[in-house]
């Protein structure tokens, strides 16, 4: 075992050790670190370098996925179509992905991004109406392309609710099945205990989706796996929408030390990762202030930059702003609350008294 | 419009929307609701308008063809890819034809936008619940406010949304967008769609954002407001939670409770289609068959 090919210690089985499936949506979530402004070459070097290390699945696009460019949730600054041409021509041997919501995007986007030579497709919903994703399911079943279904803001379902969830979705077609933390709300027993129900549920491989708003993301990743997860997802250094991803180069050692194989190489993987702190972030994604009360609010991550910029214009305090969105159990999508969250705080308020740039956590 | 005798009327489907619009129909006078049909899956729903003292057949839309009794007007409350057999077969029968959904195959009408005009279509299609609530507001603001472009996000409660709407989320989509242009005459638009599980449910939103960077905030308000004025003629529940103009876009947001039914109070999107089905049904012309 070289070091170029695993960091693992430990791992002294004579069996092959269990295979756990990367997927790196860095080029998609992110996007919503960057207001969706990622451009042609960031897009191109970073497929390039996560190929170089063996990722098997690079995911690009918008940070809610194909079809999503809009003012409600910011407008990219490509178009789907040059975001796929660009990372398509950059991999030789990882698998590109996508990502598409029912009711964001369409069925015509998802045939152009098929044209454009996508080979995973993720059809999510929000956790409890997997059904809206039966239509896309059976329309990338009849084309043939890989087709996972992934439940949002999965914590605001009961295991058993979610293994249900992921059952239906199976029966529609998903060769794959999980949840995403999209709040990044979860503790590691939190995840044990979905996953397993999951699991135990259906015969696919179960997907894991972590965000760091708790400082939780590698160890939510590493209870996943030990539920039974088999695909992992992970990002350079963690970018992705509020406080980031669970941080790739961190999540693939350890699960190698942990005795599974990823076939990821670690230098090349460091490097690319080098590459997206370098070349696609102002800063790599911190846990700051907003990021911690979104997480124990349980509202979606992606929502952090429209409350900042909203706020600072109403002149209320953000944190406010994500403790009602969270009561109102907001669901990804319903970025157009904020406006009016912000704008009742303000009136209930009186003139503002506390200055909002005293809440860290202000750039984009 | 005095006709001596109300319209007859059918009802295709018994699912969210076609249970809500029966309750609708019966308590107008000037429409007569004769025959709710569906097939087996949606048989409580037709438990539901058999309930409510109507006639009910689970045999589809044979059930229309194999009636002796002609219909003055069948509404269509399946789903788009049905619609398009169902009018096939309709159409040389001479009945008119309200189709709640978004097929885009009859004329798209919202009735404070262009509800006059509806009677001389045979086949009338009433776009989704989100542009019935849009629309009213789009359509008063584009005829005095240049726009660059229009959004359109509508968040209904997940249990006011039925299996049909579930499958029909592309075509919700294309014919929602396809009337923001027609109604417009803004070719740049978006739109999407959101449901909340929220507990309690909160009423039907539709979010409706332009580009537009002349937009004076004072005339926005008065145009948005004459808007809503226009439809709690017939959707008492509708109202302007939001109205802002900020860094060149208008954001107006609208919501719309269900009122004096039996639906829940946050269905406003099926009260608001139904609402719209019924006004355009009451002001139909004469039965094409010319009895009196």
């Amino acid at each position: 075992m070289t070091p170029r090919e695993s960091s693992g210690t430990g791992c002294t089985s004579e069996a092959d050790p269990p295979r756990i499936h990367i997927h790196d949506p860095t080029l998609r979530d992110g996007h919503h670190a960057v207001r969706h402004r990622l451009g042609r070459e960031q897009l191109r070097g970073y497929a390039a370098a996560a190929d170089a290390a063996g990722i098997p699945v690079v995911e690009v696009g918008h940070g809610n996925g194909l079809g999503a460019s809009s003012l409600q949730v910011g407008r990219a600054a490509l178009s789907d179509a040059s975001m796929l041409e660009a990372v398509r021509e950059a991999l030789t041997t990882s698998r590109m992905g996508v990502f598409l919501l029912p009711g964001w995007g369409t069925s015509s986007d998802l045939r152009q991004a098929i044209a454009l030579g996508a080979d995973v497709v993720r059809v999510g919903t929000h956790c409890t109406e997997g059904d809206l994703a039966e239509r896309h399911l059976d329309f990338l079943r009849d084309a043939e392309v890989e087709a996972h279904a992934v439940l949002l803001m999965s914590h605001m379902a009961a295991p058993e609710r979610l293994a249900e969830e992921c059952l239906r979705l199976v029966g529609f077609g998903a060769s794959a099945v999980g949840i995403f933390d999209s709040s990044g709300h979860y503790l590691p027993p939190d995840v044990s205990e979905r996953v397993a129900a999951i699991t135990a549920a259906v015969d696919v491989p179960v997907i894991f989706h972590a965000h760091n708003n708790l400082g939780m993301a590698v160890a939510n990743s590493v209870a996943a796996v030990r539920a039974g997860a088999r695909i992992i997802d992970g990002c350079a250094r963690g970018f992705g929408a509020g406080a980031g991803n669970a941080q790739l180069e961190v999540v693939v050692p350890v699960l190698e030390r942990l005795g599974y194989a990823t076939g990821v190489d670690l230098y090349r993987l460091l490097d690319a990762a080098d590459f997206a702190e370098r070349e696609l972030m102002p800063a790599p994604p911190t846990i700051d202030s907003v990021a911690v009360v979104s997480g124990l609010s349980g509202v979606f991550s992606g929502f952090k930059t429209r409350v900042l910029d909203i706020a600072g214009r109403e002149g209320v305090d953000p944190r406010d702003v994500f403790f009602e969105l969270g009561r109102r159990q907001a669901v990804a999508g319903q970025e157009d609350l904020i406006v009016e969250v912000a704008e009742e705080l303000r009136r209930s308020s009186g003139p503002p008294s506390t200055p909002v740039a005293a809440v860290p956590g202000g750039a984009p | 419009m005095d006709r001596g005798r109300p319209l007859t009327v059918a009802v295709l489907g018994a699912g969210l929307i076609g249970v809500d619009l029966v309750t609708k129909i019966r308590r107008s006078p000037l429409l007569e609701c004769r025959l709710v049909v569906a097939r087996d899956d949606q048989a409580r729903g037709l438990r539901m308008a058999a309930a409510l003292g109507c006639r009910t057949s689970s045999k589809g839309i044979d059930a229309l063809l194999d009636s002796s009794e002609p219909y003055d007007i069948v509404f269509d409350a399946t789903n788009a890819m049905s619609h398009a057999e169902h009018w096939a077969l309709l159409q040389p029968t001479g009945t008119r034809m309200i189709d709640l959904t978004p097929s885009m195959i009859g004329t798209m009408v919202a009735p404070t936008v262009n509800g006059a005009e509806a009677g001389r279509h045979a086949n009338v299609n009433l776009i989704s619940c989100g542009g019935q609530a849009a629309l009213p507001v789009l359509h008063r603001l584009a005829r005095e406010i240049s726009a660059e472009y229009i959004e359109v996000v509508t968040t209904a409660a997940s249990r006011s949304v039925g299996r049909a709407t579930r499958m029909n989320l592309d075509e919700y989509i294309e014919t929602t967008r396809a009337a923001v242009t027609r109604f417009t005459g803004v070719a740049d638009s978006k739109v999407m769609v959101n449901l909340s599980p929220a507990q309690p449910p909160s009423p039907f939103r539709v979010a409706i954002s332009l580009l537009a960077p002349a937009a004076d905030p004072e005339r926005v308000s008065v145009l948005v407001e004459e808007a809503a004025v226009a439809m709690r003629r017939f959707v008492p529940g509708y109202r302007i939670k939001v109205c802002s103009v900020a860094d060149g876009v208008v954001f107006v947001a609208v919501e719309v409770e269900a009122t004096g039914d039996r639906i829940p109070h946050y269905a406003g999107n099926l009260d608001i289609i139904n609402a719209a089905a019924v006004h355009v049904a009451e002001r139909h012309p004469a039965p094409l068959g010319g009895r009196t």
